[in-house]
């Protein structure tokens, strides 16, 4: 029988939390030269495609602010924390990079539940919140709690029902199915393509069919999909599983019109379902590579330039970039006196702004979500083709 | 040396022993009761979620331990707990001191469902079967929307008690540190009776225990109902600490991580759960600048503790004493 | 109807994948009781060690993009790693396994826990986080029609390259010395011991195969389900749920639970709800397990008091 002493428990337990208690507790964020952004992301785990990608894409560019010789005489610290998709971690972290790191901002965070679980925490320390990458986040805040949340990530709602009834439109879709990931992502898009296809004349919603992150077999699904008689797919998936689909669907001799979300928007998919992936139509909230646009091609260069790795995630580093640009721009604009209050303002100045891949980036008082339109492109012989003009939508809050 | 000496059997039972037992345990209630007023927010809230988890691992070791009954699906029971508080408290407006003690009581029942066809099943057998639990759990709280909120979550209300002064770390704090010092108490005294001896000994050999007039049905469905009753406990509290709970908090992968808990720390002692607890807590966060490198530090720390004492670190930790106590031997 | 058969022949393929999993997880079982948690790791590890094998064998001017491999660069490398992989988990049984005395059941098997945490973190630092394409020498879209129902080349292949592997597995233990030592090892090690077996090598032997199935269903795996660290975390959940639905000291019962768990999963996913096609073939597997609690094919067990 074990003999119970105390003390000895406790000696253990304080030798293993000694080392958190000796990190101090700074300033919070702002010195006379320098400005400290964090962020919790997966840079392990499942998700680490997406934060390895996000992350780097934010610590490069602020890197390259940095070499530009700042902000207003102030260089940026990034201090970037892995949750590995552990919500209870990205509790942890958001405290950790509040109260240990004294961060200025906190931009990005991947995963729904990640963001939840520090949703309250972040807001009620009042610190910048800039775009997790979450729908929803804001839902059921009062409105003096939105003050320092600002996001330009776009709307699954609305992106599925744009794109639902683009190819109503342009690609004479009359049945539609859905693919989609079993969570708030793909739940989100397909009830996107369920106000679309009710809003397009004409359009009916078919059949469904979902999947687990985990999965790996989706042969099951392809058949389902085949026999709803649907003649176009929306794809509410990550590039795993969207390869996959594409790929037992071929496989099947069935070739619907297909039909992506934004995040199949990324080059890997080329790679990843091959020929098959031509004439898919996806969304993109922002210029892809290849498409001719000078300031896109630029950013990428650097990137990749200041971190090599980055070129296997061009469209999440590119993402990244998105998240953190609007708020570099208001940090210039707040000048030389940074206040989280006065930054709050400055951002809510800017107005159809575009910075080098952020584009008409509009905030307000009452508008806290500054990203409000997609556009649609077209997979072709490798590259991703622009097929229309913005679209945009209602801002959500 | 000579305080090892017992010269009664109360003496052998006592929980603390001697002027040093009682100081160090009067040392360690001071330290954790100022713990929450001179600490930083995030140092409190990782104790609490320490906490959380010695909760649940002190609870599955005694079903694992003590009892015997490997369960890969405990996660299974703290969502049980999770969800039911979130949802008495939240939808249905009841009291946090009402909807606590029934998301044990809740996670109990099925701890005792699960625990029948435990009786028929042994070794890796029962291991599929808590695993396929802890599964069926987590898909049916993905997919019973109206239930559970499905993927889109649960939004969990705070507790609130005591002066308006603290802050909600600090109200968590006091829930899980307190909850996890009583669960901790009863869980020595349950030990150390009958209870706990027809637990070791179902372990140890059913067939001779059942022999010996020890019910089978019973200590066996009972030892699964109170460890579920810890982690639904638990599961409760995890919900105040993250205020919104979501199925994928409790997949196979949480479940495999308690188990590790009480293996590291020692298995069929608490003081071995807790420390397994802290330790499958805290490292990982601690290595969290490391990035990509957690997981192989981790794993590798893992091999290794395993490796060098199969016994885990509490086994360690007492053979060190013996080692003392025993010399010049 | 067509429909019906298309689910059949999408179950059993993937059966045949479990099943190869089930299998390393059984007899690993069978000979030490240990539950090897770092299983579906070594496949992941066998899978992309293969795959840079086979990218550096088409040669570094190629575009690293190539998704069709020719025999030669495959074969060599799937061979490779194949051999690697054993080699590994067999060293990891002599350095970390056996020196252990006193080691425990359970403290084995969170052993092998952290072996697949290391193992999973490793590939996700070396490979990379992001998926991949595994070159291979048959087309991936290329299928055979028969009646209205599609078989893809690859999956014929694949379920050939499994059931091959299975025949051989068999024929090694039942039909050879060193297969006798292994299941006189399992059967009784102390007997098996004074019988001047040399159990520490069949122990390694054992791992090393073990090892190497795991690695074969990788590679296998990963043309189809494309490769990700993440990419047997599934695969490896249904083969230990195959392997004890079979029997965990039945080999032929791993392959059965395989196929029946494989052909159970698309039917239900494809006629009644893909979000619970997990949670009901645990059901049906923990029902089975009610009636007859030693799995389909496995010895009734016996345990002396």
């Amino acid at each position: 029988m074990s003999r119970i002493r105390l003390w000895e428990m406790a000696l253990l337990v304080a030798a293993l939390l000694l080392p958190a208690a000796l990190g101090q507790a700074q300033e919070r964020g702002v010195t006379p030269t320098e400005i400290v952004i964090g962020s919790t992301i997966p840079l392990s785990g499942p998700a680490a495609y997406w934060g390895l990608g996000v992350g780097g894409g934010i610590d490069a560019y602020l890197k390259w602010i940095n070499d530009q010789g700042g902000i207003n005489g102030r260089k940026f610290r990034t201090v970037l924390l892995d949750d590995s998709y552990l919500p209870a971690r990205s509790a942890v972290n958001a405290r950790e990079l509040v109260e240990r790191h004294g961060v200025f901002a906190i931009v990005g965070m991947i995963g729904t539940a990640n963001a939840f679980a520090s949703r309250d925490f972040i807001l009620e320390s009042r610190v910048l919140w800039i775009t997790p990458t979450t729908n929803d986040i804001w839902a059921g805040l009062r409105p003096d709690r939105k003050k320092y949340l600002f996001v330009t990530y776009p709307s699954y709602l609305n992106e599925g029902r744009i794109l639902t009834q683009y190819a109503a439109e342009k690609l004479n879709t009359k049945k539609i199915a859905v693919f989609y990931q079993n969570d708030e992502y793909g739940l989100g898009l397909f009830r996107g393509v369920k106000y679309g296809a009710a809003a397009a004349k004409g359009v009916q919603l078919v059949g469904s069919a979902s999947y687990e992150l985990t999965d790996t077999d989706v042969s099951a699904q392809a058949v389902k999909l085949r026999s709803s008689g649907a003649d176009t797919v929306f794809l509410a998936a990550t590039p795993s599983q969207g390869a996959l689909i594409v790929r037992e669907m071929a496989k099947l001799g069935w070739r619907p019109q297909l039909l992506a979300t934004f995040t199949l928007g990324d080059p890997i998919m080329f790679r990843l379902a091959g020929e098959a992936w031509n004439d898919v139509y996806a969304g993109a909230y922002f210029l892809l590579p290849g498409m001719g646009d000078a300031r896109i091609e630029e950013t990428l260069a650097t990137l990749v330039r200041i971190n090599p790795q980055l070129r296997t995630t061009p469209y999440n580093a590119l993402a990244g970039v998105s998240f953190v640009e609007p708020l570099v721009e208001a940090l210039r604009r707040a000048g030389p006196n940074v206040t989280k209050d006065r930054v709050v303002e400055a951002m809510e100045s800017l107005r159809n702004w575009d910075g080098a891949v952020a584009r008409q980036i509009t905030f307000g008082p009452n508008r806290h979500q500054g990203l409000t339109r997609i556009y649609v492109v077209k997979a072709s012989g490798g590259q991703y083709v622009k097929m229309t003009d913005w679209i945009s939508y209602q801002p959500q809050f | 040396m000579h305080t090892d000496l017992r010269q009664r059997y109360e003496e052998d039972l006592a929980l603390v022993r001697g002027f040093w037992g009682w100081f160090a345990l009067a040392a360690l209630v001071v330290a954790l009761a100022l713990l929450p007023f001179r600490a930083p927010g995030y140092i409190v809230f990782t104790v609490s979620l320490v906490a959380i988890n010695a909760i649940i691992a002190v609870g599955l070791n005694l079903l694992t331990g003590y009892t015997g009954q490997i369960s890969l699906g405990h996660a299974g029971f703290v969502a049980i707990g999770a969800y039911t508080a979130g949802i008495l408290s939240g939808r249905l407006g009841l009291s946090w001191w009402v909807a606590w003690p029934a998301a044990g009581l809740v996670a109990a029942l099925f701890g005792f469902l699960v625990g029948l066809p435990a009786l028929r099943l042994t070794g890796p057998y029962l291991t599929i079967a808590t695993l396929g639990f802890g599964i069926a759990v987590h898909q049916v709280l993905t997919n019973w929307e109206r239930l559970s909120g499905g993927r889109m979550g649960l939004p969990v209300p705070r507790a609130m008690f005591g002066p308006a002064s603290l802050t909600g770390e600090q109200r968590l704090y006091i829930l899980a540190v307190g909850g996890a010092a009583l669960l901790i108490w009863v869980a020595y005294n349950l030990t150390r009776s009958h209870v706990g001896r027809a637990f070791v000994a179902l372990r140890d050999s059913d067939i001779a225990a059942e022999v010996m007039g020890i019910n089978l049905t019973r200590y066996k469905t009972l030892a699964f109902a109170v460890s579920a009753f810890y982690a639904g406990v638990a599961g409760a509290l995890f919900g105040q600490a993250l205020r919104h709970l979501e199925p994928q908090l409790f997949t196979f992968f949480e479940s495999i991580y308690y188990f590790a808990m009480i293996v590291i720390g020692g298995l069929a002692s608490i003081p071995g759960a807790v420390i397994g607890a802290v330790i499958v807590t805290i490292l990982p966060q601690q290595l969290s600048l490391l990035r990509e490198w957690v997981p192989i530090i981790f794993g590798t720390a893992i091999i290794l503790l395993m490796a060098l004492e199969p016994r885990g670190l509490y086994g360690r930790w007492q053979r060190i004493r013996l080692y003392f106590t025993t010399w010049p031997l | 109807m067509v429909d019906l058969a298309q689910y059949i022949v999408g179950g059993l393929t993937t059966g045949t994948l479990y099943g190869l999993v089930a299998l390393g997880i059984v007899l690993l079982y069978r000979s030490s009781r240990v539950l090897n948690f770092a299983h579906g790791d070594i496949a992941t590890l066998a899978a992309f060690l293969g795959f840079s094998l086979v990218l550096r064998l088409q040669g570094p001017a190629l575009i690293p993009l190539a998704v069709e491999a020719t025999w030669w660069q495959f074969l060599p490398g799937m061979a490779v790693s194949v051999a690697v992989t054993a080699a590994l988990a067999a060293a990891f049984y002599f350095l970390v396994l056996r020196p252990v005395k006193e080691a425990t059941l359970l403290g084995r098997i969170v052993v092998t826990l952290g072996l697949a945490l290391a193992l999973n973190g490793l590939v996700s630092m070396i490979w990379g986080a992001d998926t991949k394409i595994f070159p291979f020498p048959i087309s991936d879209v290329r299928v055979y029609r028969l009646g209205g129902v599609v078989i893809s080349h690859v999956g014929l292949a694949l379920t050939a390259a499994g059931v091959t592997l299975m025949v051989l597995l068999y024929l090694l233990v039942q039909r050879t010395r060193v297969g006798l030592a292994m299941r006189a090892v399992a059967q009784d090690l102390v007997a098996a011991q004074a019988l001047g077996i040399p159990s520490r090598r069949i122990f390694a032997l054992t791992w090393g195969l073990a090892g190497a199935l795991g690695a074969a269903a990788g590679i296998l795996a990963a043309p189809v389900t494309l490769l990700n660290p993440a990419m047997m975390l599934d695969p490896f959940l249904k083969g230990f749920a195959a392997a004890v639905l079979g029997g965990m000291d039945s080999l032929p019962g791993a392959v059965l639970g395989g196929w029946l768990l494989g052909l159970v999963e698309s039917l239900f996913a494809g006629y009644i709800s893909f979000a619970f096609k997990t949670s009901l073939a645990f059901l049906i597997i923990i029902f089975m397990l009610m009636v007859r609690p030693e799995g389909l094919l496995g010895r009734e067990y016996r345990r002396r008091v």
